[in-house]
């Protein structure tokens, strides 16, 4: 799921602080499973937030209100009221929430609580581990289920390249980094697999020159663009 | 012939060649390059530009190319994966190439993380493989990545990548270079050697694979110039492993005579690495030593460079 | 919705899904079609308490026939249903048009107000004194 980190509370205050009625809107979605900015997190902001008026003698009124998710239009509806009462809106969403939210309600200024960090799985409560870039051209076929564009350093399909420690297999950025075409390797080889990365893979067909829309299988019918 | 420069005539006459490094200044200073390719200038075959390694920004490696030229060293100019896009990578191949430079190492860099600039955006578009195939096809073919028309001049370039002996996972690393040679990679220089034992077993399973016969192998030298710089490589350098043996010799001489006696290893190593079946030459990496590589060339043996129409 | 108490705020949030909450209540057929469409559900060996039709009923049914007026200990018990047993994934299809996953949302916002919630960790300490600031 998306993985994010709550902002330094001055960079929040400073995009907030002319502002008279604030609403922190969290999201039940992926980022209260990351323990960023769910409900518990949202409350706990706010708090901070009215605390840090106090002491700069500004005056404001805080409210707070959970959605489900900020990414869906069904969920969106049970806001709608709070929202139009705010002066402005601090979503601790991921962008792509804060995003819906700002465009949902283009009159109202929308400011986001955290950044964004990326797709990862939870390795324990409070450590997560990216694992995914989105590359949209997803190579783990050959690569025995780990991923090259997030894990390699240098994001190369042909790898490793000539900076694997020979003590550990660490990558050349960081001894504690573990060099994934090592691991890719030891992985195949394990498999039986290794003439995966025998061959000359071409370079990636990158997505990501401009915005992404997908239409899912089964509804091109319905998303057809009029002629 | 690929490109028909002094360093391709070198090796295809059978000659034991000898190429160099030139790291460029971190600056536009011309003086420095001018004075660096005079050190090296009728001591070598061939200089490798190095293109802002471990990526501190210095002067471009095809500029600092340009000018080798016009001082009449020939260069190998180096290019990183880390910088450009596909797009910038063959304007600047194209640039090169006009400015008459005919070989080209293609690497995949440093990562960013080292250098001066380390909240830059990284690019590795292609890697370095996937360069070697471009830069190929842009010279056999004479079109560009992904496209069918072809433009009407000839490039001529002699195509070379990086060997690494010394990285895990040992077993695969003979199996790389094969994908380099796969791609096209007429040439290949290696990272330093210091651990002979390790290297002689990576260059039977190279032979064993047959890429001695398809390619150009130069195994790299570089001189240790004091115990300390030769403890920090073997620590902390990726792909160098440095045996207790040399360690040992750069600990037991007094410090004003280190340099000396890495001088000594070197050309001890380039002795017996000239007898490993399958070397073609050695590529003397001694950064920031440019004054010193004539002394060391000569005392191997190598003077004067071979001289070839 | 600012300034108004608990109570007040639930009737709303139960105001605004009134007609969606109606039509389950009198127009679920316990066809289960929903239940077919629900992988919670065909994950737990079809136990029926996973059905969404039950899940919905259980919630949000429960909350509006009794105007809200749960004890803790049910809105508690509630909190497994409504978090554990539906990630609002929106995959169950109804053929009378029933909305599942909004109905277990607006439970979720009612449950929310009360101050039941997953927090997908041990509670932390401060989370009773920013219940205070913000619903004084
Ligand atoms: S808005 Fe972002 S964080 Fe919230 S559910 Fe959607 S994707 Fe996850
Ligand atoms: S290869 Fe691409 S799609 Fe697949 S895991 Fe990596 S970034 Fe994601
Ligand atoms: S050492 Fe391994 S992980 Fe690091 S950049 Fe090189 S190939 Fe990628
Ligand atoms: S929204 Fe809930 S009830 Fe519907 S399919 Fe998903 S998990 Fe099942």
């Amino acid at each position: 799921m998306v993985k994010a980190k709550l902002k330094p509370l001055e960079e929040i205050f400073g995009m907030i602080r002319s502002y008279k009625k604030i609403l922190t809107l969290s999201c039940g979605g992926c980022v209260s499973v990351c323990m960023a900015g769910g409900q518990r997190e949202g409350m706990e902001l706010t708090l901070e937030l009215v605390e840090f008026f106090r002491q700069n003698r500004l005056d404001a009124e805080f409210t707070h209100y959970t959605m489900e998710r900020q990414c869906n239009p069904e969920y969106l509806f049970d806001a709608e009221e709070i929202v139009r009462e705010a002066d402005c809106v601090i979503s601790t969403a991921c962008g792509a929430g804060v995003q819906y939210i700002a465009e949902s309600h283009p009159s109202k200024p929308v400011f986001p609580a955290l950044n964004t960090l990326f797709i990862g799985i939870d390795r324990d409560v409070g450590l997560y581990e990216e694992r995914c870039r989105t590359c949209g051209d997803c190579k783990l076929g050959y690569t025995g289920g780990i991923c090259p564009i997030t894990r390699c350093s240098k994001s190369i399909l042909n790898g490793p390249c000539g900076g694997t420690h020979f003590s550990d297999g660490s990558c050349e950025i960081d001894r504690e980094i573990p060099c994934a075409w090592n691991d890719i390797f030891e992985r195949l080889k394990s498999q039986g697999r290794l003439e995966n990365i025998l061959t000359v893979h071409p370079p990636s067909i990158w997505m990501d020159q401009a915005q992404r829309t997908m239409v899912q299988y089964g509804f091109e019918e319905r998303y057809r663009k009029k002629e | 012939m690929k490109a028909g420069s002094n360093f391709e005539k070198v090796l295809a006459a059978g000659h034991f060649a000898v190429t160099g490094e030139l790291g460029p200044p971190q600056s536009n200073n011309i003086e420095v390059v001018k004075k660096k390719a005079g050190f090296l200038k009728g001591n070598i075959d061939a200089v490798n530009i190095t293109d802002n390694q471990t990526s501190i920004v210095k002067m471009s490696s095809i500029a600092a190319a340009a000018i080798c030229i016009q001082q009449g060293l020939e260069p190998v100019f180096q290019m990183t994966c880390r910088d450009r896009n596909r797009i910038a990578m063959q304007s600047d191949i194209f640039g090169a190439s006009a400015l008459g430079c005919l070989n080209m190492l293609c690497l995949s860099g440093d990562h960013p993380n080292f250098g001066n600039q380390k909240t830059s955006k990284k690019v590795f578009d292609i890697d370095s493989i996937q360069l070697i195939a471009l830069a190929k096809r842009l010279r056999d073919e004479r079109k560009l990545l992904d496209q069918e028309k072809q433009f009407n001049s000839e490039l001529k370039l002699f195509i070379g990548g990086a060997g690494n002996p010394f990285s895990r996972p040992f077993e695969f690393r003979a199996l790389r270079l094969a994908k380099k040679v796969m791609a096209g990679a007429d040439f290949v220089q290696t990272q330093c050697v210091y651990d002979m034992e390790r290297f002689r077993d990576w260059m039977k399973a190279v032979r064993d694979l047959g890429l001695h016969e398809k390619c150009y192998i130069l195994a790299g030298v570089a001189p240790l110039r004091s115990a300390d710089m030769a403890a920090y490589m073997a620590a902390n350098v990726p792909g160098i492993v440095i045996p207790d043996g040399i360690m040992k010799r750069m600990n037991s001489v007094p410090k004003d005579k280190a340099g000396e006696e890495g001088i000594k290893i070197s050309i001890e190593l380039i002795e017996e690495i000239r007898q490993v079946e399958g070397i073609k030459g050695i590529h003397l990496m001694a950064i920031e030593w440019e004054h010193r590589a004539g002394e060391i060339i000569e005392r191997a043996g190598l003077l004067p460079r071979p001289k070839v129409e | 919705m600012k300034g108004l108490k608990t109570e007040e705020k639930i009737k709303l949030i139960l105001q605004r899904r009134e007609a969606m909450i109606k039509l389950c209540l009198s127009a679920c057929v316990h066809c289960s079609l929903c239940a077919e469409s629900c992988f919670k559900f065909h994950n737990h060996s079809k136990d029926p308490s996973y059905m969404p039709s039950y899940k919905a009923l259980h919630s949000i049914g429960k909350i509006f026939r009794k105007k809200g007026k749960l004890k803790d200990e049910e809105f508690e018990e509630m909190k497994d249903l409504i978090w554990n047993k539906c990630v609002l994934c929106m995959r169950c299809y109804c053929p009378m048009g029933i909305s599942i996953p909004l109905l277990i949302a607006a439970a979720r916002a009612v449950c929310r107000e009360k101050g039941y919630y997953r927090t997908y960790d041990v509670i932390s300490k401060r989370i009773e004194k920013s219940k205070k600031v913000l619903t004084k």
